[in-house]
């Protein structure tokens, strides 16, 4: 057992394990059941009533002031890249407690010529609630790249948020000066790397403190193949879309290592090389094998998706295949999008989403622990569920503060033209969708067959649900400090939408993990909480979901509980901090060393 | 100066082609035009060519999954001896390699072999077209069998699942069915 995993007293773990794969066990068995009831059209002998909507979430995007449209190439996506999007954080790059929003932007393109270059937005948010476009004035506009992703980490430790913008083209890495102004240092750090740049994870690989960096790379291309390209694969006979990923050629990967600010180029020195240069699209890094050390999943489209084990020393082991993390469960390569880790099954061990492309499951890995997984996706219900839209962005968060994590995915297609056939798959813009946790619900009437852990929650989900656009990136984050989580999403030639949480409120608890005079987000801290019985364990990222940061500040829904009996932050150099009998509904700073 | 070349290039092919163009014409008359006969035998030997060439392509694999086998059993027996001895670190670390060997056979090699069928698919070529047409080739895959992969998938993960503590009956029971796969799936192919 490693340290990793040593937050629970190992004895409690091992029964809340043994508990969890037994309710795991009759979810599985229930998935199965329903699946077969629904193949037999037979009819469940107890019929549950349908459950009151749990969720409610409201577009105050433009209400609040952003506005900013994604631009992406042209209408009828000729090119992937067209289709691809950009992402979106939250972040608090003025320090002063409102999360603000940062938003990658891509070019228009008019046939074979560039009409927009796309500026890239920052949303600094006011005490109002507002926010206020502080682009200019911070100097974060893109410097004229066709951008993707945006990472958020505090990589040269001055205690300031700095923004790292994947781009089709260049890097950009924005160094947060502290005064409300940025400057682009990717040249100076050495991580431009020209390309066609997507996701990427900023973690600390060797344990030096200094946050080394992971990119992924998509499809080796030009410019000029963006702008030349045709659509002339035909999808079902009956439309010509956009060639690719097949026919394309897959761009490496690339690893920094940070040596104290400056970044230098390491991949085949820590065992990443990126032999079978897979379609790379989303990077997470987090402790899979719970041995402490950070580990690294990359989710290629198309390809087998990688798994990197990390012996502690900053090198790492290639072991997706024997890891079952790879492949779907009939051993095949799905067109992996985006990716979330977390633990939805409260057993302590972390689990793997995987978005796929439309018309396949999303593939819900259940870590079983020591870096095996098992696909889940049918017994869960998640696959079902999941099966037709085009799948991006994803989140694992407590969308309902009962205590566990909620799957929430964006989605929209990837071809236009499917719209002249909606009977064939559906349309082009597609709802998100939210996949509630059942596992902590206590308002299931007796005699109720047992259900699969995951039900589809979309339709209850409120108007903010109900819209139906391109949708990309995703990033989750209480902007309103409500205690709720909120929603932001990106769409193509669209503004981002803003769902704010509106759904019936519980107990909550957020942890803000300070390190004094240090880094400004400790990536790779854990947050563990244990509260009305239950134990919570959750981790700060940068990299999760597809292009896109999460709020950096742990959540905890936490029921009806008033009270978490203990919450232990495990800081990236493996000291802790420990607070007892902490009131519930507030904002929690722990600072480190205390 | 390219273009100076370029333009005599032009001209010599123009006058090649009257050259060779006035005897046909008047042959033409007598006879219906056909591929000349040493174009077809041309193009008969490039057949044998990539004929060939996909029947080395096979054998390739083939060696590339035997060398994979034979990684196999070299790790299976250093874990056995491994287990005899009481090394519980050296019988970990051999049924980890053991795994990995495994899967290795499961997808025809390792990531960088996937390099190189990726390319291959980029330029088109599908060693079991028809196969994949019928669902039982993944693309590229020119061995192995979709069926034949999970089997040899779910074997790699079984076994990697027995590396914490190793236990030679388990192994040896997980090692049968490999081997069970191997014969029905890959030594069966000639």
């Amino acid at each position: 057992m490693g340290e990793g995993r040593g937050h629970l007293g190992e004895a409690r773990r091992v029964r809340e394990v043994g508990a969890a794969k037994a309710a795991f066990v009759v979810a599985a068995l229930a998935g199965i059941l329903a699946a077969e009831a629904a193949i037999s059209g037979a009819v469940p002998a107890a019929a549950a009533p349908p459950p009151e909507p749990r969720f409610r979430f409201v577009d105050v995007a433009a209400r609040l002031g952003l506005t900013r449209v994604l631009e992406a190439g042209r209408p009828e996506k000729d090119h992937l890249l067209d289709s691809s999007g950009a992402g979106a954080a939250f972040l608090d790059y003025d320090k002063d407690g409102r999360l603000d929003v940062y938003l990658a932007n891509g070019w228009r393109l008019d046939g074979a010529r560039v009409a927009v270059r796309g500026r890239n937005a920052l949303y600094h948010q006011r005490a109002d609630g507002t926010f206020e476009d502080v682009t200019e004035a911070a100097g974060v506009g893109g410097e004229g790249e066709w951008a993707a992703g945006v990472f958020v980490a505090d990589y040269d430790n001055d205690g300031w948020p700095d923004i790292l913008v994947t781009a089709f083209g260049r890097n950009v890495l924005y160094r947060n000066l502290g005064n409300g102004r940025f400057d682009n240092v990717a040249a100076r750090a050495g991580i431009e790397a020209p390309g066609w740049n997507t996701g990427a994870a900023f973690f600390d690989a060797d344990g030096d403190g200094w946050l080394d960096l992971y990119i992924a790379q998509y499809v080796d291309c030009t410019l000029q193949d963006v702008l030349d390209a045709k659509r002339t694969l035909w999808w079902r006979g009956v439309e010509q879309v956009a060639v690719g990923p097949f026919g394309l050629k897959g761009a490496p990967d690339h690893f920094f290592r940070n040596v104290k600010g400056r970044f230098v180029e390491a991949t085949e020195e820590a065992g990443l090389k990126d032999l079978a240069k897979g379609f790379g699209f989303a990077v997470r890094a987090a402790d899979f094998n719970g041995d402490g050390h950070p580990d690294l999943y990359v989710a290629n489209d198309s390809d087998p998706n990688y798994l990197y084990l990390n012996d502690g020393a900053g090198h790492f082991k290639e072991v997706g295949v024997t890891s079952f993390s790879a492949f779907d469960g009939n051993g095949a390569a799905q067109a992996s999008m985006g990716v979330a880790a977390g633990d939805v099954d409260g057993d302590g061990i972390l689990d793997l989403m995987v978005t796929n492309f439309s018309e396949d499951f999303a593939t819900l890995y259940r870590g079983l622990g020591r870096a095996f997984f098992e696909d889940a996706s049918r017994p869960t219900g998640v696959g079902p569920a999941t099966f037709k839209p085009l799948k991006w962005g994803t989140a694992m968060a407590d969308l309902d503060d009962d205590g566990d994590l909620d799957l929430v995915i964006a989605n929209g297609h990837i071809y236009p033209q499917i719209d002249r056939h909606p009977e064939l798959i559906g349309t082009y813009r597609q709802r998100n969708l939210l996949l509630e946790n059942r596992s902590l619900r206590a308002d299931v009437a007796p005699g109720t067959p047992p259900e699969p852990l995951f039900r589809d929650a979309t339709a209850e989900a409120g108007p903010g649900f109900e819209l139906t656009r391109a949708h990309r990136g995703l990033a989750v984050g209480d902007y309103d400090n409500d205690g709720r989580l909120d929603l932001l999403v990106t769409a193509l030639d669209s503004p981002p939408e803003l769902l704010h949480n509106e759904s019936a409120p519980a107990s909550w608890l957020t942890v803000v993990c300070e390190v004094p005079g240090g880094t400004a987000i400790p990536i790779g801290a854990t947050v563990t909480v244990t509260a009305g019985g239950r134990t919570m364990t959750r981790d700060i990222a940068a990299g999760d979901s597809y292009l896109s940061t999460h709020d950096p500040r742990p959540h905890f829904g936490l029921g009806r509980a008033e009270v978490a009996d203990e919450v232990v932050v495990r800081w990236p150099d493996g000291t802790r901090s420990v607070r007892k009998d902490v009131r519930a509904r507030q904002i929690l700073v722990v600072r480190k060393g205390t | 100066m390219k273009l100076s070349v370029r333009r005599w290039s032009g001209t010599a092919a123009v006058a090649l082609l009257a050259a060779t163009v006035t005897p046909s014409a008047a042959l033409a008359q007598s006879r219906a035009p056909a591929t000349p006969a040493e174009m077809v035998a041309a193009y008969d030997a490039l057949a044998d060519t990539i004929l060939g060439a996909n029947r080395a392509e096979q054998k390739l694999v083939l060696a590339i999954l035997a060398a994979s086998h034979g990684h196999a059993q070299a790790e299976l027996a250093r874990a056995r001896a491994a287990l005899k001895a009481g090394d519980a670190a050296g019988a970990r670390a051999a049924v980890e390699n053991l795994s990995t060997a495994v899967g290795q056979i499961a997808t025809e090699g390792d990531n960088a072999v996937a390099g190189v069928r990726k390319r291959l698919l980029q330029g088109g070529h599908h060693a079991n077209s028809v196969g994949e047409a019928q669902g039982i080739y993944e693309e590229g895959y020119v061995v192995v069998t979709k069926a034949a992969k999970q089997a040899f998938l779910e074997s790699a993960k079984a076994i990697a699942q027995l590396a914490r503590e190793p236990k030679a009956e388990a192994l040896d029971a997980e090692w049968a069915k490999v081997e069970a796969t191997w014969a029905k799936h890959v030594a069966s192919v000639k």
